[in-house]
């Protein structure tokens, strides 16, 4: 009898345990009172003061989540049917997708009081053509950088990289439609190139770089070649942004062969569960002295004109778009089977490495 | 009796729920997945084709299943020559001693395995700490370039995978009855001829146990090829993350897992015929 009941108490104490856990469960997601705006970003897209700032001013508390690629992203926000978050900053070929797919939602400019800061140039691309739905937020342009002291000759393109004088010299960012755009580049042909049999024909030449490959990496490129462990980088304008930070002595290249271009840009996400605090938000960043630390902190071309002259005078020079950029390619989305053409000849690329 | 064992059931129903939910679903769903067709823009759209998997079979790909299967063997070799001899002697040791070596072998558990990896970028890097030793030593003269190289990748796995090993080993020398040891030393044999006698076959689950633990992981630790190997070294594991991550071909990507999955399934079912027994030991 007495075992009996032990066990009766047993199973009620598993009972207690089991809705515990449910009620645990279903408490998650409630959030509290004060109002929260979801940013959905890379890492450190925004100086600490800024969101700060933004917070204090409007009372909001900002829950910052990052991810690591475009495609993360996406992936994510489509899980989420286009709620969850209420602005994203990624880049421009993914914008384009995400407003393909009906993740976003179209601006209500009048709530965008400082919409005029906003640099033109940066405006009415490929991603966005009518400006419905994005800010721009920084642009870029992948550059080459090398250190003369280690390289016994003036770098000028891309095809310098290819030179046997700089063996297991060279750092690269990891992003294959650069790295396989550039050999297009040399080629003559565009970034976005969609014949396959042309994208084969850049693999053969790209596989003659393997030998002065010394790393391929995405994440904090540029210390490569702060450090010395190669003498050249291919790297992101952010990067180039910290390396010439660090090293003036490194000399920066726009190769002559052809540029590449990206913008970044904000969007509201078509289920933005509070749209209002994120026009709030980009209005915010939208502001000249504001932005001008946004530009100063991730080291990307700035987009908006009004906040120039708020700039260092180091940084309103290497933040400023170049003439040579002006006549940059927009790495676009391309085909599905253009991009698996991509896709092996940059494994094979991989595989003559080391 | 009959009530302890409905009294087990249910304690366990938490835990097949659990199994059903986050480890065979998501299973069934790769697999459907490896036999759909990527849409043109994002995401798969529903056409069932095996084109994923004959993909598989083109050149550069069945190449990386072959680099990282050398990769493993390889590794395996020092895993063993390491590992081996490590939880041999530390079965040996007194009580306190071992709990106090396999402490030590725990503790770097505490951190992020990418963190310790990191680690090894400082020993390895030019004019490192590694770099500054030898040529303090005069052994060398120049930095050398250690990292982002072969050898750099196989020292992270072997780093970071030994212990599974040693752990595996060592329960297993544990376990045995050193009495056979002795009336084989006591029936006139070398301490050599004892050691491949006795003491060898009688390790030998706790060795297939740690060559599991070991080489099946190995294939798929993609960031230390990232992080020693400066991305020079493609292992399945890395195709795998690039494919889902960069190039959006999920159904290639779910291809790859599950054949990379079947692969290891081979390989944990050649353990079992070879050792004949049904668990590993070590940790089980």
């Amino acid at each position: 009898m007495k075992n009996k009941r032990k066990h009766i108490a047993h199973r009620m104490a598993i009972g207690a345990v089991t809705v515990c856990i449910m009620v645990l469960l279903s408490g998650c997601g409630k959030g509290k009172e004060t109002q929260s705006f979801n940013l959905f970003t890379w890492d450190g897209m925004f100086p600490q003061e800024v969101l700060s700032g933004f917070e204090k001013e409007y009372g909001v508390k900002i829950n910052y989540s990052n991810f690591d690629y475009d495609e993360d992203m996406l992936a994510k926000l489509e899980t989420a049917k286009g709620g969850d978050y209420d602005l994203v900053i990624a880049d421009d070929y993914i914008i384009e997708i995400a407003i393909g797919e009906g993740l976003v939602q179209k601006l209500d400019k009048g709530r965008l009081s400082n919409w005029g800061n906003i640099d033109p140039i940066f405006q009415g691309h490929f991603y966005d053509k009518t400006d419905e739905y994005t800010v721009p937020y920084g642009a870029g342009i992948p550059l080459i950088v090398y250190d003369p002291a280690m390289v016994g000759f003036e770098i000028t393109g891309y095809e310098d990289l290819w030179n046997p004088a700089l063996k297991n010299n060279v750092a690269l960012i990891g992003n294959y439609r650069v790295i396989d755009g550039i050999v297009l580049k040399i080629m003559g042909k565009s970034f976005n190139e969609e014949d396959t049999a042309v994208i084969g024909e850049a693999g053969k030449k790209l596989l003659e770089l393997a030998p002065n490959v010394r790393l391929i990496s995405d994440n904090n490129t540029q210390d490569y070649i702060v450090s010395g462990e190669a003498a050249v980088a291919f790297l992101y304008t952010s990067q180039v942004t910290q390396a010439l930070a660090a090293r003036e002595d490194l000399k920066v290249v726009y190769p002559k062969e052809g540029l590449g271009f990206g913008i970044m840009a904000g969007f509201i996400p078509s289920q933005a569960p509070n749209a209002d605090i994120a026009h709030k938000f980009l209005d915010y960043i939208l502001k000249p002295e504001i932005a001008a630390k946004c530009f100063e902190h991730i080291g990307y071309v700035c987009t908006n004109k009004a906040a120039v002259p708020y700039l260092s005078k180091e940084a309103q020079e290497s933040l400023s778009l170049p003439e040579e950029a002006k006549s940059g390619e927009f790495i676009m989305d391309i085909s599905a089977e253009a991009n698996e053409a991509h896709e092996r000849i940059w494994t094979e690329f991989k595989a003559r490495l080391d | 009796m009959k009530r302890q064992n409905r009294y087990g059931l249910f304690m366990s129903i938490p835990m097949y729920i659990f199994t059903l939910v986050f480890v065979l679903a998501p299973l069934c769903y790769m697999v459907l997945l490896s036999f759909l067709t990527r849409a043109e823009v994002w995401g798969v759209v529903n056409e069932i084709t095996l084109e994923n998997y004959q993909n598989i079979f083109t050149p550069v790909y069945i190449k990386t299943f072959y680099e990282s299967l050398k990769l493993a063997c390889i590794c395996m070799v020092f895993i063993i020559l390491v590992g081996y001899p490590f939880g041999y002697f530390m079965a040996r040791l007194s009580a306190p001693w071992k709990k106090r070596v396999s402490m030590l072998l725990m503790i770097p558990f505490w951190t992020s395995a990418l963190i310790r990896m990191y680690g090894w970028i400082i020993i390895f890097r030019s004019n490192g700490i590694l770099d500054k030793f030898l040529m303090g030593l005069g052994i060398t003269k120049q930095p050398l370039k250690l990292l982002y190289t072969y050898p750099a990748v196989v020292v992270g796995m072997v780093y970071a995978l030994v212990p599974f090993m040693i752990f595996s080993v060592y329960s297993s020398a544990e376990k045995m009855d050193w009495s056979y040891v002795e009336a084989a030393r006591d029936l006139g044999a070398s301490p050599i001829k004892a050691f491949f006698t006795v003491t060898f076959p009688l390790t030998i689950p706790g060795l297939m146990s740690g060559i599991v633990l070991t080489f099946v992981p190995s294939m798929g630790l993609f960031f230390i090829a990232d992080i020693l190997g400066g991305n020079k070294v493609v292992l399945v594991g890395n195709l795998i993350q690039e494919q889902l991550m960069k190039a959006r071909n999920w159904p290639f990507a779910a291809a790859l897992s599950v054949t990379l999955m079947l692969l290891t399934s081979v390989i944990i079912w050649i353990y079992r015929k070879v050792a004949k027994v049904k668990d590993l030991e070590g940790f089980y």
